[in-house]
């Protein structure tokens, strides 16, 4: 009967114990790509973006994770508009140094004055799903500062297939609303919801606009 | 709908036809209905009884093994506690009795002490003379005019005097001798007071010892004659005990989880792995392990001492081996207890590192660098982790009482909550039971109700007087009110 008591007792410690030999196989890291718009007005947001990104999404990036910063500009699908790409040491104190680096890449590309003439926002979400899905990561999220206003260069086509966002959430923040939007919002919802038909019908998990930055990283901070 | 009409562009003509038939079909078809109903209010009632009384003799039969199993552990605690106490006594009455003889001799020395200090003092002092009244004599007796017969008398007078004195001296000197012997006499007294207190004292816990042998007797014999009182009475303590041990372990779980916070993170450096166990990081397991494992330890270090005893194979276990788990046990619990002093440090360390790489990304890093200064000019917060990294592991260590009590109390509360669940599923069992049978009785008169015009004709053609006919149960059912018991429609048991 004590034998019982005893085993009763401890089975927890048996099923802490017999639960660490085995892992549940599944990816809890998460990646994140940021896309930031260098066209047009929206070249000026850039240090906003950096602000942004340094001091909200940064410090609750966790160890593991990844992360990706790409420029929107003329040709968003070439290997070019990486601007950097980092997976984050297991330790969180490498981590941490490994933030500190990422984040005097983002100081640097605040301080650029390089403005785009087009806004391929497509290529860049091209470019964006494909580093995301090797990266393997559990949850897969693609923040885009922009106008949502794309202009193409010439010659370029951007398809976004059935699956191509498959299980990738999106968030578009800081959505600049532009001169004709001010007169006439209509013009700026339909733009929004025309990118939310677009992104869901390229297989993405989520299409979410979000007008305070605050809100994005108290999801970011509750996501496992 | 329109599916079963005869003729869909007439709806009232084929639902009128389809009425005209089901009336035939069910008034032809209402003795075998009865029949069906009654046989299924009796399966699905017997079934819910025999269900609800399944349950009542296993609510019965755990209430008797629970009983069995509280009058048990009853009796092996208030046997163990006889044991004790008897124990106790004999140590009382050895160490009291071994002591007697010295205590009877310093108590013979003392009262002869007494006894000879009082002959001593009972010496009679010498008696004074009676000499004042001589002196007065001579003093009084008349001046005569010879002037040699008045010298002598005065003489006579002065002697007298001087005599007086000195008999004066001595009846005083004998009196303080006496005084002395007597004085010196009560430090003996006060050494007899001090012995009968000690004997009454002895006394006193012997007597109080065997009242609670006897309290411990009764209870012990009422278990033994397995008195309801002496249930009830156990079962009490052992809800009392149920609930002040939930409270305690709770409270103990509360210090693993500030443990656990306390070295969480800096695991987090440890093992980094990355991996995840049941969604957690492999770093929360490994803190977790580590407090765990500080309890375990702490559970072999309370069998080894004899105070727990979830393990009675290491009680049954000679002295020198359980003292080799002792030994083992407390080292571990103490490397611990180290290991997390330490892991306390590194802790406030790298939260501070923390909120400096907070205030670098936040762009303002030459005032981080003095808010994270500040606190590092004081030791007390690192210190106070590392006290509390290793005397947690220690209170921890505590928590194998409590739970000992937790579990053994919790079988009897668990066993006796669990008579409560099945007696009353066995409850609403029987009610749903009776629920059916009313049911299924009301279906046989709602079936009447809808074929009443063949019924009805039926009565009229039987000549009215067949009315009761008409309306009784058909061959082999029951029409009557279900509450009122019948042959057939029983009134549910």
């Amino acid at each position: 009967m004590k034998m019982r008591h005893a085993s009763a007792a401890l089975g927890l410690l048996a099923l802490v114990l017999g639960g660490a030999a085995c892992s549940d196989g599944r990816s809890h890291a998460r990646a994140t790509c940021v896309l930031v718009d260098v066209s047009g007005t929206y070249a000026d947001q850039r240090p906003e973006v950096a602000r942004i990104v340094k001091s909200g999404l940064l410090p609750k990036v966790r160890p593991g994770d990844s992360f990706l910063l790409v420029r929107i500009d003329d040709d968003s699908y070439g290997k070019e508009a990486v601007e950097a790409t980092i997976t984050f040491d297991a330790q969180p104190s490498r981590a941490n140094a490994q933030k500190l680096t990422l984040a005097g890449k983002l100081e640097r590309f605040a301080a650029s004055r390089k403005r785009a003439r087009f806004t391929d926002i497509s290529g860049a979400l091209l470019l964006a799903s494909e580093y995301l899905r090797e990266t393997r990561a559990g949850k897969k999220t693609i923040v885009i500062f922009s106008d949502m206003k794309e202009e193409l260069p010439p010659g370029a086509r951007r398809t976004l297939g059935p699956k191509e966002l498959e299980g990738i959430d999106v968030v578009a923040l800081n959505v600049k609303r532009l001169g004709q939007d001010k007169l006439d919002p209509t013009g700026y919802r339909k733009r929004l919801s025309g990118w939310g038909t677009r992104l869901a019908a390229s297989g993405a998990a989520s299409w979410k606009v979000v007008l305070d930055p605050e809100e994005l990283v108290q999801e970011f901070a509750g996501e496992m | 709908m329109q599916s079963l009409y005869l003729w869909p562009d007439k709806p009232a003509l084929s639902l009128l036809v389809l009425w005209l038939v089901s009336q035939v079909l069910f008034y032809a078809a209402r003795v075998p209905m009865h029949r069906a109903l009654r046989k299924l209010g009796a399966a699905l009632g017997g079934i819910l009884r025999i269900a609800a009384r399944w349950m009542r003799s296993t609510s019965d039969e755990l209430r008797q093994r629970n009983r069995e199993v509280l009058l048990e552990s009853g009796r092996i605690e208030a046997g163990a506690k006889l044991e004790h106490e008897f124990r106790r006594l004999a140590t009382t009455f050895t160490n009291d009795l071994k002591q007697y003889p010295a205590l009877h001799r310093k108590l013979d020395e003392s009262v002869k002490k007494v006894e000879e200090d009082f002959k001593a003092s009972g010496v009679a002092p010498p008696e004074a003379p009676g000499w004042p009244e001589a002196v007065q004599a001579v003093a009084g007796m008349p001046k005569a005019g010879d002037r040699t017969v008045q010298k002598v008398l005065e003489e006579i007078h002065r002697s007298a005097v001087a005599q007086e004195k000195k008999t004066l001296q001595a009846y005083r000197e004998a009196t303080a001798k006496r005084h002395g012997i007597l004085a010196q006499s009560a430090v003996h007294w006060k050494n007899i007071r001090g012995l009968l207190e000690q004997v009454n004292k002895a006394v006193t816990g012997t007597l109080a010892v065997s009242a609670r042998v006897d309290g411990h007797m009764e209870k012990y014999e009422k278990i033994l004659k397995g008195e309801d009182a002496a249930e009830r009475i156990l079962a009490g303590s052992a809800l009392n005990l149920f609930v002040i041990s939930l409270f305690v372990v709770a409270v103990a779980g509360f210090g693993g989880l500030v443990n656990f916070q306390l070295i969480a993170r800096p695991m987090s450096e440890l093992v980094s792995g990355g991996g995840y166990v049941f969604g957690m990081p492999i770093s929360m397991i490994a803190a977790l392990v580590i407090v765990l494992m500080e309890v375990a330890a702490g559970i072999f270090v309370m069998e080894t001492l004899g105070i727990t005893q979830l393990f009675p194979r290491i009680g049954g276990l000679p002295a020198s081996r359980r003292r080799i788990i002792f030994g083992v046990a407390l080292t571990g619990l103490f490397l611990l207890a180290a290991i997390e002093a330490s892991l306390a440090i590194l802790r406030e360390q790298l939260l501070e590192a923390d909120k400096a790489l907070a205030i670098a990304l936040a762009g303002e890093v030459a005032k981080g660098k003095e808010t994270v200064a500040a606190p590092l000019l004081s030791r007390i917060p690192v210190i106070g982790q590392a006290v509390l990294g290793f005397i947690l592991p220690w209170i921890l260590a505590m928590i194998a009482v409590p739970l000992e009590m937790l579990v053994e109390s919790g079988r009897h509360v668990i066993g006796r909550a669990l008579v409560l669940l099945v007696r009353g599923l066995g409850v609403v069992v029987r009610l749903a039971g009776h629920g059916v049978r009313y049911l299924v009785a009301a279906l046989a008169h709602v079936y009447d109700i809808y074929i009443i015009i063949p019924l009805q004709v039926e009565r009229l053609a039987r000549g009215g007087g067949g009315a009761r006919e008409a309306y009784a149960p058909a061959r082999g059912a029951s029409l009557r009110n279900p509450a009122e018991p019948t042959s057939q429609f029983k009134a549910p048991r």
